[in-house]
């Protein structure tokens, strides 16, 4: 363990810069995730332009802090509104909603709060211990092993965040074509650009994760208003009697370290979102009581068990991005981008290359659980008002933000028309059920895993027998074929997705 | 579904025969003394869409079939049809404008325009939602990014 470099990182992390844009962060975060509709890869997906003069811890510490306080804020409207900012947290909606309407919101907000925060900061520590040594592993890995994992990873995905396995690897398919585009690095000339100079460094990936994510999400929410309008929120109201107590904790404490394991089980596998998580803690917490039956009528273990395994799933899920370099879901995916954007390789090689970076982002992100826990226990009247603006005010100010943020990034008119092509394949996807996340996640690695691809084909001269040399890559190989093969048997069998879930 | 499926499979399949009979062999650039050819890659996507396509094309053409119905509906909804296209029409041509004036003049009344559409009728709301945005990218890209007016 580098004690120099911790200790440069805690001393970074306690600076007014990384106070102000992690504070900033979590706290857009928890707006955008009290707003519903608005979710954490939207809010990403939008804020990415914002980093580009921050630092590049700033950045994707801003971006991480965001990120955690979606989460806290979508327990917000799942609480008031009975409309989850996003799908992880309906679960937290079954009872922190009935718990609100009973005339206890305020104590369902700090239930959720603190199991969020909780779950929260214990996975960041799990994290830190499990990905270094991960990433000490994976730094002995060839190209050979890194084309194989990624394929795994891609399978996994495709099969596990779509409805169904075909449609996410048609999805997937797609992402890596269009990850294709630009100068080919070993013959340097250009490829799929059709002629236009703007595509030689590839597609945008601004204008990819902004049209697929939050563009085309503004247009079928805008297409929704045609159905439905009103939103009725609780009043949170000065009540003495409607505060958490120590019983309530002491009764919630349990509930909350079996969600943060389930949610960082379920973040550390690619392809399982927080919605999986969220929704599995949910169920185990109603086996494990003793009275079942108060579940879905204002229980509070059930929206402890909810959140603390929705939040334990963002840390979580960045073991695979840190030890491997392996986005497991879209957020993750998003921030390989806003590390590319900064001129930073993420994965293994962070440890080697700038290990104070990567212990700086996670001293970051526990300042992050920090400030989010201050930010949501002062501010819960606030944001608790912010459940009243309506969809149709948010829809114009967030199109306008996805055209400005593509504009800052200088690609002008060009670009615009770029964004505007992947919103619309961005809404025929959610539309049609074609996973996104597959295709965003392979649409980011398709660079890393030619280069892979590549360096294996020349370093064994095109003899695949050189794989019986490499017992890790064999390994990861036959794993996806055998994943290839269940996930197709279950399709097949049930027509249903073998976990159906959307991963964010 | 099934009918979605139908139609979605052929249009993602149609989609991988185009690239791989069109656009890879005109596009995709060529390298006789490269160990791996630049085409290899976008060659396996464009196999992977059509398989994948084909594939759930012909689920929904089974099921189609099973339950007796046919590939196409008489019954189209030209109101949701013109509520899911609006928006797309609205931003291409706040677009379009955008190739005239910078988007953080034009901005305010992008935003003014579909909050109206949208059914927003205070004229607070408008006015107040319209102009903060434009103010605060003008904030953000002036003074924080110095990149000047975008």
């Amino acid at each position: 363990m580098d004690f120099s470099a911790i200790g440069a990182a805690a001393s970074e992390a306690l600076t007014l810069a990384s106070f102000i844009g992690i504070g900033g962060g979590v706290l857009l975060g928890y707006i955008i995730g009290v707003i519903p509709g608005l979710s954490r890869s939207v809010a990403i997906s939008i804020a990415i332009p914002m980093t580009f003069y921050m630092s590049p811890y700033i950045a994707i510490s801003f971006l991480i802090g965001l990120s955690k306080g979606t989460a806290a804020g979508s327990a917000v409207s799942a609480i008031l509104l009975n409309a989850p900012g996003e799908a992880s947290s309906a679960a937290t909606a079954l009872d922190g909603y009935p718990m609100a309407k009973k005339g206890k919101p305020k104590t369902a907000l700090q239930v959720g709060l603190i199991a969020s925060v909780l779950g929260d900061i214990m996975a960041t520590i799990i994290l830190i211990f499990v990905a270094i040594p991960f990433a000490r592993v994976a730094l002995l890995f060839g190209p050979y092993e890194m084309a194989a994992i990624l394929a795994f990873a891609l399978v996994f995905i495709a099969g596990l965040s779509s409805g169904s396995l075909f449609k996410g690897l048609a999805a997937g398919g797609l992402g890596i074509f269009l990850g294709t585009v630009g100068l080919d690095n070993q013959t340097g000339l250009p490829r799929l650009t059709f002629g236009y100079t703007e595509l030689m460094d590839g597609m945008p990936l601004i204008a990819v994760a902004i049209g697929t994510l939050a563009l085309s999400e503004m247009f079928i929410q805008s297409e929704k208003l045609r159905l439905e309008r009103t939103t009725m929120s609780v009043k949170l109201e000065h009540r003495p009697d409607d505060h958490i107590t120590f019983p309530i904790f002491k009764r919630i404490l349990p509930t909350i370290l079996r969600g943060t394991g389930v949610g960082t089980f379920v973040g550390a596998l690619p392809g399982l979102g927080p919605s999986v998580g969220s929704f599995m803690s949910y169920g185990m917490a109603q086996k494990a009581s003793k009275t079942p039956e108060n579940f879905g009528k204002g229980e509070p273990i059930g929206i402890a068990a909810s959140e603390s395994a929705d939040n334990a799933v963002i840390p979580a899920a960045l073991i695979p991005l840190f030890g491997l370099g392996i986005p497991g879901n879209v957020s993750a995916a998003l921030l390989i981008g806003a590390f590319a954007i900064h001129g930073i390789t993420v994965g293994p090689l962070l440890l080697r290359d700038s290990p104070e970076l990567l212990y700086s982002i996670f001293a970051g992100m526990i300042l992050a659980s920090i400030i989010m826990f201050i930010l949501g226990w002062f501010g819960l009247m606030v944001f608790a008002q912010i459940t009243r603006v309506p969809p149709h005010v948010v829809i114009p100010i967030v199109i306008f933000f996805c055209l400005a943020g593509m504009m800052l990034q200088g690609y002008g008119t060009f670009g615009l028309v770029i964004l505007m092509a992947f919103a619309l394949l961005g809404y025929l996807m959610k539309k049609y059920d074609y996973s996104f996340v597959t295709f965003l996640v392979a649409f980011i690695i398709t660079p890393m895993l030619e280069l892979n691809l590549r360096q294996s084909i020349i370093l064994s001269r095109g003899n695949w027998e050189i794989l019986l040399g490499r017992p890790i890559a064999l390994f990861f190989i036959v794993c996806t074929l055998l994943a290839l093969i269940m996930l197709t048997l279950r399709t097949v069998r049930t027509g249903k997705p073998a976990a159906g879930a959307a991963t964010d | 579904m099934p009918r979605s499926d139908l139609w979605s499979g052929l249009a993602v399949a149609g989609f991988g025969l185009v690239a791989l009979l069109w656009m890879i062999p005109n596009y995709a650039g060529s390298n006789p003394f490269a160990q791996m050819p630049p085409g290899l890659v976008p060659s396996i996507a464009a196999w992977i869409m059509i398989i994948c396509g084909a594939i759930v094309a012909a689920g929904g053409m089974i099921r189609l079939l099973r339950d007796g119905m046919l590939p196409v509906t008489r019954e189209i909804s030209w109101i949701a049809i013109g509520w899911a296209a609006w928006p797309f029409l609205y931003v291409s041509v706040a677009i379009w404008f955008m190739t005239f004036f910078k988007i953080t003049w034009l901005g305010a009344f992008v935003i003014a325009g579909m909050l109206v559409l949208l059914g927003e009728r205070r004229w607070y709301m408008i006015v107040g939602c319209s102009v903060v945005p434009p103010a605060l990218l003008y904030f953000l890209s002036v003074y924080m990014m110095r990149v000047g007016v975008v």
